[in-house]
């Protein structure tokens, strides 16, 4: 090939790119006129746009993730619709080109938390926020070698939870139902999942303690009730009488697992993850032994939370420890006997936080493997 | 036996020969239980399959399925709920409403196709997020639940060890085969799709046909959708994710052809259950969670070779 076709080509590529981009920006910009309208109510946000950039809005998690954004913008004495849902639909590509399209529109003056969608892209949305003078928090997806202070100012904190420990409780908690012995098969979500692998090693870890415990089988059901009723199903064809106990990465599994039983009349102590509501009014009814709450609301809170009161110079983030810019979100265990008040504390009326304790909740640096 | 003998049994050997091989490393693969299993997967899937049957026959593409369970599945949920929570009061009127509902869905999804001249392959595929989004937009996200133990008894109620919701989607399986071979429509779907030239001059009215068509998906559709609430005993706006991946495999897999005019709703079936064997008998016989996807893709290809005559066309876009 000549070296002009190359060229050629190689700027038509970046030319399609380029537009590629800018009708994604174009489109996002139409579809949140609201965000970049003149807005009377940023005078109360010391003129700092809010943004929450996330997956989507068809799961009790994020929404309660949204409604902790909402309610620290409400403490500012503004209209919760004043911060701007960003959502990616699960694409990495959107989340980037939203977060840039909204730091444009307002001319870098943004608070933006976000989940990035997959761990490479929150490198990429750290530094656009940090080139455009805005600032960021994020949650869950980030690489390892990716950090707050390696960034700048502008990337004020990440948060994440830890799977492990809370699942190995929760785990202890099955073991315990079934007297301590007996097979256990776990149900686990997208394999490459952060949770996913912490919350299986939480099975194994747990498993240390007791030694007549046997892990049948771990297969991934993708987060997905219907893809758990039926992996639940062959199980029972393979294990038959052997399973003795049901551990699922999270709840949304456990509601396939006891449908899957039920069709055959059969009763199994089953764990879950992530304190939905509909989860726990199971644990107060006993058909799930226990889940494991992570306080969605507090985090998706503090998260924009600290984005934007660093941006108004309410504290400097470089003058901060390490754990103040990566730290677990807190995780509490739900059982049986405490279902019925943790759902007056949790569910049924969301607690009010202070968010200008900004570490209150935390539950320690995040630790690397 | 003759080739094309052969060929129209083809589907149904790959099915036994599946069954077979399971079933020598995993003695427990055939067992009862395990069948009875094998059809609670099966049944939504079946009737989605059934319904996007009709539309490959006539050569076109359903792609809404997913939307169109999910929103129908939760408009029912919420509508027992309304009507009292149970079907054995008023809530039985639910069921009507969601299978007409589900005819009123098809004919818009097939309108637009027709009358906007977009392809079903596109008008289809836009409906179907307009039906998640209509789900997300009903539920908020949330999870509805239906703990109406009568009309649970779809999944836990047995007759001769199979769950009441797989004699339903038998019974609307031969309603299907009915309208298939019986109806005058049903014929048209095989005028249409071998042919729509010759359809339209021999005075079918083409247009009509292909409306209808998209309705009794969409019907099927709203019968998948009851079917999926009574396995799950809740709806939300993903509950008919992986539907589509399913139907559309199982038809092509059971030997109808994407091109139309070939085969119809026993193929589906079948289609549908090798499918299904395929995925229960991977966990069965211990296949490592990391093949699994990719070994479905290469039985998939396999069971395509062996089940569909493709000798008998000059070319496959």
């Amino acid at each position: 090939m000549s070296n002009f076709i190359k060229t050629y080509v190689q700027q038509e590529k970046i030319n399609r790119r380029n537009l590629l981009l800018a009708t994604a920006a174009g489109l996002t910009a139409t579809a949140m006129p609201r965000a970049f309208g003149p807005g009377a109510a940023m005078a109360d946000s010391g003129g700092w746009a809010l943004a929450w950039s996330y997956r989507d809005r068809a799961s009790a998690y994020w929404n309660a993730i949204v409604s902790g954004g909402e309610a620290y913008t409400e403490s500012l004495g503004l209209k919760k619709e004043d911060m701007t849902n960003l959502i990616n639909e699960g694409s990495s590509e959107k989340s980037l080109a939203d977060i840039k399209a909204f730091l444009a529109k307002n001319g870098g003056k943004a608070a933006i938390a976000c989940d990035a969608n997959d761990s490479p892209n929150a490198r990429p949305v750290a530094e656009a926020v940090r080139d455009a003078g805005g600032y960021i928090s994020t949650i869950w997806n980030k690489t390892d070698d990716l950090h707050p202070w390696d960034i700048g100012d502008n990337y004020v904190a990440h948060l994440s939870w830890s799977g492990e420990k809370p699942s190995a409780e929760a785990a202890k908690i099955l073991f315990d139902a079934m007297g301590g012995e007996g097979g256990v098969v776990h149900l686990g979500g997208i394999p490459a999942n952060i949770p996913a692998i912490e919350r299986l090693n939480g099975l194994k870890v747990a498993m240390k303690d007791y030694p007549k415990i046997e892990l049948l089988d771990t297969q991934p059901a993708d987060w997905d009730t219907t893809k758990a009723a039926e992996l639940m199903s062959s199980y029972l064809t393979k294990y038959g009488d052997k399973i003795k106990g049901v551990h699922c990465a999270n709840d949304n599994m456990a509601y396939g697992v006891l449908q899957a039983l039920k069709a055959e009349g059969i009763n199994l102590p089953v764990t879950a993850f992530d304190g939905n509501p509909e989860a726990v009014d199971m644990v107060m009814k006993g058909d799930l032994l226990a889940t494991v709450f992570t306080n969605p609301h507090w985090g998706g809170g503090i998260a924009l939370a600290l984005a934007h009161q660093a941006a108004i110079g309410k504290f400097k983030p470089s003058e901060e420890p390490n754990e103040h810019r990566e730290f677990y979100g807190p995780s509490i265990l739900v059982t049986k006997a405490d279902a019925e008040n943790f759902k007056k504390t949790y569910l049924d009326s969301t607690p009010k936080y202070d968010w200008t304790d900004r570490w209150g909740l935390s539950a320690g640096q995040i630790v690397y493997k | 036996m003759t080739r094309e003998n052969l060929l129209k049994w083809a589907p149904v050997l790959v099915l036994i020969a599946l069954v077979l091989f399971f079933s020598a490393i995993n003695p427990n693969f055939l067992s009862l239980r395990n069948f009875a299993r094998l059809s609670i997967a099966a049944s939504p899937a079946l009737m989605v399959a059934v319904g996007v049957t009709f539309i490959i026959v006539m050569g076109s593409i359903d792609l809404s399925m997913e939307g169109a369970v999910s929103a129908l599945a939760v408009i029912f949920c919420y509508m027992l709920v309304w009507l009292g929570g149970s079907v054995a009061g008023l809530g039985l009127l639910a069921v009507p409403a969601t299978l007409l509902l589900g005819l009123g869905v098809g004919a818009i999804n097939g309108l637009i196709h027709v009358r906007l001249r977009i392809p079903s392959f596109m008008s289809s595929l836009a409906m179907g997020f307009v039906g998640t989004g209509a789900a997300v937009l009903m539920t908020g996200g949330n999870i509805v639940k239906i703990d109406d133990e009568v009309f649970r008894a779809l999944l836990t109620y047995r007759m001769l060890g199979f769950p009441l919701m797989a004699y339903v989607a038998l019974g609307f399986l031969l309603l299907a085969w009915v309208i298939q071979s019986y109806t005058r429509l049903g014929r048209n779907f095989y005028a249409v799709g071998g042919g729509e030239d010759l359809a339209h001059a021999s005075g079918v009215n083409v247009k009509r046909v292909r409306v209808l068509g998209f309705a009794l998906a969409g019907f099927f559709f709203a019968v998948a959708g009851l079917l999926q609430v009574a396995k799950l005993g809740q709806a939300e706006s993903v509950t008919g994710s992986n539907l589509m991946f399913i139907s559309i495999t199982s038809v092509v897999v059971g030997g109808v052809a994407l091109w139309g005019g070939i085969g119809g709703v026993w193929n589906a079936l079948v289609g549908v259950l090798i499918v299904s064997v395929i995925n229960n008998g991977m966990i069965v016989i211990g296949i490592p969670d990391f093949i699994q996807d990719g070994l479905l893709g290469v039985l998939v290809i396999i069971a395509v070779i062996l089940s569909t005559d493709r000798r008998s066309v000059a070319f496959v876009k």
